[in-house]
């Protein structure tokens, strides 16, 4: 690779690590929220060697043409970087033209749920209705809570449709992620009694505990008879299991 | 006289800054209402299909995949490189020398050690275990290092320590089981390692005298950084494909035998690479798998994985790639399963 594709794919990616960091909230669709200041810095890095390469290159142009030529590769011969740096160009032009979406149904419907972590103890549930929650709280509430306070209470969830394949309903879920997208869980929580919206569709929905099995064990199913779905905008950050939003009336 | 094609094609490697020939009207030049056409329509074309092809729901995820992977890798990489620029132009060979013992068999757990100080993730340490041996460290403590750095750093530890939260054990075992892979494959390497496996190009380096060490530093760290962001990218779209290929639902038919689930485990952590800082939380929640297993998973994944593979393949040559990652892949489960069986 020559030195101005080095300097432009420098440059490039740099750009591309701000557009996404600095600029916006896209970088949220990839990794945590906790990286924003490390791509920042690296953003910035990358410009700020791309710009040094581009002054050293024409200052040397100016001067002696030949000693330039072997700079780029210590111990390698031949001039620059190897081939497989132009493979850097797709996700640094990814990043600035065609970013792609965060993971989605399609991801959802092929991962078992998420295990959800044990609780021993249950604070008694807030007396209002519909009571807000996140799927991973419904799902403790259902499989492990002895006192049975779930039941019988109207609550409200949010997450992304799912599409059923078997039996009737269809999957309301979060998808949740510990480092990157490369690793992301699902928690789903089944509604009955309503149409499914299209898929990847954003859904606030309010019903109740759907019976079955024996409440507060792990036969339960974490499922919903849903009573309203509503649309909600997608949040910001898609990859945590939030409380649904107040929604405006 | 080369065919223009020839040239264009050989423009990139070679180190000619003419023009193309410009002397004979070439043959292909006489059909340009047809290459007019084709010019105007076979781009279009292209885009559109492709540009259909890329939004179904399985080419959205993998990009979206292989794009986390890199991202996520790329501040480690550059704090990586950069490191390695800074070996290469600013460290005298002496002071290794100096610091490591003269034996080689000494000189692997000095340097496996040595992997605590260095607070990133894999991608990091390649690099800079590349510009070690340029500097004159024996290969197998830098292999040493290599292994061990990604594993035991503070940050790793304390990762794994707030994903098994209550369990001291999962983090004792998981350093002892990470520095002992490390150990071993550095004498491994003593023993059994030779040096023409590896790229002539890794033994070369180090400060020139007459230049700029600044200059130096500058185009050692960009030479790094763009040549392992290459094979960084070929890792990531390796271990996008297998992450949208296999359903996870695979999992669930293998968490019922020990052996299975300890070798099924490990070669997880090889084709997800996840990077080592988070592949405690990911270990925890395979929570049918047993502690065993979990362990294997936190250990083979710092050491061996797609985007690793790519990367050694890169910087060390294929041939020594292949080799190690393979050995280094049966060592750590080795150790994760009598580590893990005595402590867990």
């Amino acid at each position: 690779m020559r030195r101005p594709f080095q300097t432009a794919l420098l440059v490039l990616s740099g750009i591309g690590l701000l557009r996404v960091s600095l600029f916006t909230d896209l970088y949220l669709r990839y990794v945590k929220e906790g990286m924003r200041p490390l791509l920042i810095a690296s953003g910035a890095l990358l410009i700020l060697l791309g710009a040094a390469d581009a002054v050293s290159w024409v200052r040397r142009r100016g001067g002696d043409d030949h000693a330039d030529r072997d700079d780029g590769g210590h111990g390698h011969g031949h001039s620059g970087a190897p081939r497989a740096a132009w493979l850097l160009f797709l996700p640094a032009l990814s990043l600035l033209f065609y970013a792609p979406p965060a993971l989605g149904a399609y991801t959802a419907s092929r991962q078992p749920p998420k295990a959800v972590t044990h609780e021993d103890a249950f604070d008694p549930l807030p007396a209002i209705s519909p009571l807000p929650m996140t799927l991973s709280d419904f799902t403790r509430r259902v499989q492990q809570d002895r006192t049975r306070a779930i039941e019988g209470r109207t609550v409200r969830l949010t997450g992304f449709v799912t599409p059923g394949e078997r039996g009737d309903g269809w999957d309301l879920n979060r998808l949740l992620i510990s480092c990157c997208a490369a690793d992301a869980q699902s928690v789903k929580v089944r509604i009955h009694r309503a149409p499914a919206p299209p898929a990847n569709t954003w859904v606030t929905v309010t019903g109740t505990w759907h019976p079955g099995g024996t409440l507060g064990t792990g036969s339960a199913p974490a499922a919903l008879d849903a009573r309203s779905v509503e649309k909600t905008a997608k949040p910001a950050n898609a990859y945590t299991d939030a409380l649904p939003l107040p929604l405006a009336r | 006289m080369q065919g223009t094609e020839e040239r264009a094609g050989e423009a990139e490697a070679s180190d000619a800054d003419g023009a193309a020939g410009d002397d004979a009207v070439p043959g292909w030049l006489r059909f340009w209402p047809l290459l007019l056409l084709g010019a105007a329509t076979v781009p279009g074309v292209v885009l559109y299909l492709g540009g259909r092809w890329l939004e179904t729901p399985v080419m959205q995820a993998w990009r979206t995949v292989c794009l986390a992977v890199t991202v996520q890798a790329l501040p480690f990489l550059l704090l990586g490189t950069a490191l390695s620029g800074a070996i290469n132009a600013f460290v005298p060979a002496r002071v290794f020398n100096r610091v490591l013992p003269r034996r080689p068999v000494f000189a692997v757990p000095v340097a496996g050690a040595a992997g605590v100080v260095l607070p990133g993730c894999e991608c990091a340490s390649v690099p800079v275990a590349n510009r070690l041996i340029g500097r004159g460290v024996t290969p197998a403590a830098a292999f040493a290092f290599l292994l061990s750095a990604p594993a035991i750093n503070p940050v790793v530890l304390t990762a794994t320590a707030v994903a098994f939260p209550g369990n001291p054990a999962m983090v004792a075992a998981r350093l002892l089981a990470s520095l002992g892979t490390a150990l071993a494959m550095g004498w491994l390497w003593l023993w059994l390692g030779r040096a023409e496996w590896l790229k002539p190009a890794v033994r070369h380096g180090g400060h020139q005298a007459g230049g700029s060490r600044w200059r130096e530093f500058r185009t050692g760290f960009q030479h790094d950084f763009l040549h392992a962001g290459g094979f960084l990218v070929v890792g990531a779209m390796a271990a996008a494909t297998f992450n949208v290929a296999v359903p996870r639902s695979v999992l669930d038919a293998f968490s019922g035998s020990l052996w299975l689930s300890v070798l099924f485990l490990a070669v997880l952590a090889i084709v997800l690479a996840v990077c080592s800082e988070a592949d405690a939380f990911v270990a925890a929640s395979l929570n049918g798998f047993s502690p065993v297993a979990q362990l294997a998973f936190m250990v083979v994944g710092p050491v061996v994985d797609m985007k690793l593979i790519a990367l050694q393949a890169g910087t060390f040559g294929r041939a020594f790639a292949i080799r190690f990652s393979a050995a280094t892949a049966v060592v750590a489960v080795l150790f994760s399963v009598l580590i893990g069986g005595a402590l867990l």
